[in-house]
């Protein structure tokens, strides 16, 4: 993979690292929650699909 | 050229994005697009994220005009956007300000991603409140998002958003002014050291702040191009990302308590007859006068400064007490009140000029002058807790408004009273003839009222 070569913010080194191992851990996170819900789904539960597009107004605030 | 030079400036904190800049021409400002730009601002256009955003108040509007670059020859657009009436500085706003402003700016950035953006940058000076609601400022900050890249701006996201609302929720809320000495965020190994222990335990603080430190000076002088190259980011896990940021900060809190003001109109010296007196002559002098902007010093919750913003007044609360506009901040943000802007302010070391060459953040009085003043209840706690003489402040106010409206606090009055109660009265020169004598140097008494039940007179003054 290539970075954009005319970042005009340093995004440092450590920043980067820190954000591919926590991108990493909510990822696994996240694969094994929705194979979870694969499972469930394949046993015969009814599982709510979640919402994509919110409220635009919803996450700005609390 | 020189005539027009002279009549154009770039404006001093735009100067660090190639992409573009904001200068003013005439007193009307604009933003210059630069070419390298063009093709991301035609997605952001293009994309339906400029306007959803916009319309929801998000992001600064703006119209492109046909009106000549002041650096033609890297120009691609000039755009003139939306002029707000008043700009302030994260080290002026409450823990909720805060808040909001770095919620906003994560519902930006995932609404970006999910439209094939990212922001490259997450400075919280990119945020103002406008109509009662944290809005982007900077119609330059989005980039391309390609799949598998981190967010280039989660650094500065931590230092400007995430390690100060950590500071005030978990150790004190006045650290937010540490914004004022670190004005690209505070450092993450500070803000790491400054927390309590059991924030460790908090899993999203313990990754953003305190790992993201360690990570920090550990890779501080190396070369990650390698590792870099190894891993991606997928679009999914950096959304995931985003949610634990916004999580993390959702479930930070601060409630007022003990501090200075918060309950000072449960224990003001007014009684009712006084305090709805007070009230009527503010909201007269008001519709009388007219003015387009008000500024109330030492407004407290804002009580007397909605006197003004309800009669579609554009009115700035500043308060010293963290709680009292914290309260006044949360009443905006209820009834979704459109005028009024509370902010953060000591009045005896307002916010000074800072960053490069003293010129990217404006002083508080440069800011000025507005055409109403309040004062009320005020001046006794600068004239005798701050030894203010009375000609300076005089002098002061005059620097401040056109109009001016007044309240002069006896000794005689309780509140003062208490002030002296514990020091020395030095203050020989601190009455109501040598207060009107001093402030008709630099005004004109247009009114004088003397409130029914209390001691205190009200004044409505005119700058000569």
């Amino acid at each position: 993979m290539h970075y954009s070569p005319a970042l005009y913010l340093d995004p440092g080194s450590g920043s980067i690292l820190i954000q591919l191992t926590v991108a990493a851990l909510l990822g696994a996170g996240l694969f094994i929650r929705t194979q979870w819900t694969k499972i469930k789904q394949m046993l015969g539960k009814d599982v709510p699909e979640a919402n994509e597009e919110e409220n635009i107004d919803d996450d700005f605030e609390e | 050229m020189t005539i027009l030079k002279s009549k154009q400036t770039q404006h001093p904190a735009s100067f660090r994005d190639p992409s573009g800049f904001l200068f003013t021409r005439k007193g009307l400002l604009y933003r210059q697009v630069n070419q390298k730009y063009a093709e991301e601002y035609a997605l952001l256009m293009e994309s339906g994220i400029y306007e959803s955003l916009s319309k929801a108040g998000r992001l600064v509007a703006h119209q492109e005009v046909d009106i000549a670059p002041i650096q033609p020859e890297k120009a691609f657009k000039v755009l003139q956007p939306e002029r707000l009436p008043f700009i302030s500085y994260p080290y002026e706003w409450s823990f909720s300000q805060l808040k909001s402003a770095a919620l906003t700016t994560l519902a930006i950035q995932k609404r970006a991603l999910n439209a094939g953006m990212s922001l490259k940058d997450a400075s919280a000076y990119n945020i103002q409140f406008h109509q009662g609601k944290a809005m982007l400022i900077d119609t330059l900050s989005f980039e391309f998002y390609k799949e598998g890249e981190p967010w280039v701006a989660y650094k500065q996201f931590c230092q400007h958003f995430l390690a100060p609302l950590a500071l005030m929720a978990k150790k004190d809320i006045r650290l937010s002014q540490l914004l004022r000495v670190y004005i690209d965020g505070i450092p993450l190994d500070l803000a790491s050291d400054l927390l309590p222990k059991s924030t460790k335990l908090n899993a999203g603080l313990m990754m953003h702040i305190h790992l993201h430190a360690k990570a920090q000076s550990k890779y501080a002088n190396e070369d990650i191009q390698e590792e870099k190259t190894k891993k991606e980011i997928s679009k999914d896990a950096l959304l995931s990302m985003i949610e634990s940021l916004r999580n993390t900060i959702k479930k930070l809190e601060w409630n007022p308590a003990g501090t200075e003001w918060g309950n000072y109109y449960e224990i003001t010296n007014y009684s009712d007859t006084a305090f709805l007196h007070k009230k009527e002559l503010i909201s007269d002098w008001v519709a009388e006068k007219e003015p387009n902007e008000v500024w109330d010093l030492g407004g407290n919750n804002g009580v007397f400064s909605r006197l003004a913003s309800e009669q579609d007044v554009f009115t700035v609360s500043f308060d010293i007490d963290p709680a009292a506009v914290e309260q006044n901040y949360r009443q905006v943000k209820e009834a979704k009140e459109t005028n009024l802007l509370p902010l953060v302010l000591d009045l005896t070391n307002p916010s000074p000029a800072l960053g490069w060459h003293n010129n990217e953040r404006e002083s508080f009085t440069e800011r000025a002058p507005v055409d109403m003043v309040f004062a009320l209840a005020l001046i006794h706690h600068l004239a005798i807790s701050n030894n203010v003489p009375l000609q300076q402040l005089a002098d002061f106010f005059s620097d401040m408004g056109k109009w001016l409206i007044i309240e002069f606090v006896p000794k005689s009055d309780s509140q003062v009273k208490k002030l002296l109660q514990s020091r020395k009265d030095i203050f020989d020169e601190y009455t109501l003839e040598d207060f009107e004598r001093v402030f008709e140097s630099r005004f004109t008494i247009q009114k004088k009222v003397k409130i029914n039940e209390a001691e205190r007179h009200l004044y409505l003054m005119k700058k000569r």
